[in-house]
């Protein structure tokens, strides 16, 4: 006989249902408020996390032997680090159309320093001896200059245009108003070969798998980038530097000053 | 608990792990947790962005979506409608076949992995699984 007040698909009475599914219901908030609750801790603590000591790959900048290249005030609240080769093309790009603009505006502004580390890649030919020139051009004070030159002429002087990059490069030395016999000299002894492979070792050491690559901070970013995306970048490491580092603008100012003249 | 609610606590977990790298590329989170693979190379990557949008807010919607149809569906009048069944499962077709690309271009591409992307592209693997049962069940139901 039937029953009026029974479920006929699993025969439960209404009332026994309606409860059940409003257990049911209550549980599955609770697990859902939880689940809501645990994601949003988590998220906040990521958030609040102390980022430099966090870090592992892209700690600050602490030259050993591998110094680098640098460009601005040292103790400017923000370090920047370029991993590049000079043969690369994208290397080549973001130091014509963006660098110019980095320089200026966040370098020589005392909002960052900057320090370019060699990183020659093992397919382009010239790259070591592009170093090597950059190198010996440091001694006498022309490092960014020569950095430019390099840069900007990289389509004459790169191994799959030449085999004899040296010619072309003591033509950057005499352009730059360099002292040609201590530059070639520094350069067919490779004087600076150790610092080079240093430099190269510190982007081996931090795991740089490509050029340009960029350590901002405490963030290691892989490929050229526009100068917004690059400054954004600087603010949000600014934004993470320890408020003791104060910015000495005017030093800033005068030691960029001399590295970009 | 029904199937439509375990897609609600699935798409929870999903907004927190699309959320956590949306923060990450707007640089509110600094540094994102990465035990296995190279997080920061893939989320720097040029394939994190897409028309102006970082990728995982772009995932952040989809998982959004998904919490809202879930809970609709998850009511009583609603809980056996074959339209919302239809919508999540089209849903995360769609989510598993993008997911599918991006772990490509991790692979093959960017040749770097990235954990949280591969935690979200398995849950979204799960939730087309739980989906199809739930549209063949309603189907079956009607």
């Amino acid at each position: 006989m039937a029953d009026k007040g029974v479920d006929g698909g699993r025969g439960r009475r209404p009332g026994v249902v309606s409860k059940q599914r409003g257990n049911s219901s209550q549980r599955f908030y609770v697990v859902l408020a939880l689940v809501i609750v645990a994601g949003a801790l988590l998220i906040v603590r990521a958030a609040r996390a102390p980022r430099a000591i966090a870090n592992v790959t892209t700690a600050p900048v602490t030259p050993a032997q591998a110094e680098g290249y640098l460009l601005g005030n040292a103790n400017a609240p923000v370090q920047i680090m370029e991993f590049a080769d000079f043969e690369c093309p994208a290397c080549g790009n973001f130091a014509v159309i963006t660098e110019p603009d980095v320089r200026n505006r966040i370098v020589n502004a005392g909002l960052a320093s900057y320090r370019f580390f060699d990183f020659p890649l093992p397919m382009h030919k010239n790259s070591m001896a592009a170093s090597n020139a950059a190198a010996c051009a440091a001694d006498q004070g022309k490092f960014w200059e020569m950095h430019d030159e390099l840069f900007r002429n990289q389509p004459e002087w790169n191994g799959e245009a030449t085999d004899n990059p040296k010619k072309l490069f003591l033509g950057y030395v005499k352009s730059l108003g360099m002292n040609t016999d201590a530059w070639e000299k520094c350069f067919d002894a490779q004087t600076h070969q150790s610092r080079i492979l240093a430099n190269q070792a510190e982007g081996n050491r931090r795991k740089v798998q490509s050029t340009p690559t960029f350590v901002i901070g405490t963030r290691m970013i892989p490929g050229a980038m526009s100068y917004d995306t690059f400054k954004a970048y600087v603010d949000s490491a600014s934004k993470e530097a320890p408020a003791t580092a104060k910015v000495d603008t005017a030093a800033a100012k005068s030691t960029a000053k001399g590295a970009t003249k | 608990m029904s199937r439509r609610q375990t897609l609600a606590l699935l798409a929870v977990v999903g907004i927190c792990i699309a959320l956590y790298l949306t923060l990450y590329k707007i640089g509110v989170i600094g540094i994102l947790s990465c035990s296995v693979g190279s997080c920061e190379t893939v989320n720097s990557s040029r394939w994190s962005m897409l028309l102006g949008l970082p990728i995982a807010a772009w995932g952040l919607g989809a998982y959004v979506a998904l919490l809202l149809l879930a809970m609709i569906g998850s009511g009583e009048e609603r809980e056996s409608s074959v339209p919302i069944a239809r919508m999540i499962v089209a849903l995360a077709t769609w989510s598993v076949l993008f997911s599918a690309w991006l772990t490509y271009l991790e692979l093959f591409v960017i040749h770097a992995i990235c954990i949280w992307c591969l935690s979200s592209a398995a849950l979204w693997v799960l939730i087309f699984v739980l989906s199809v049962a739930d549209l063949r069940a309603v189907s079956r139901a009607q």
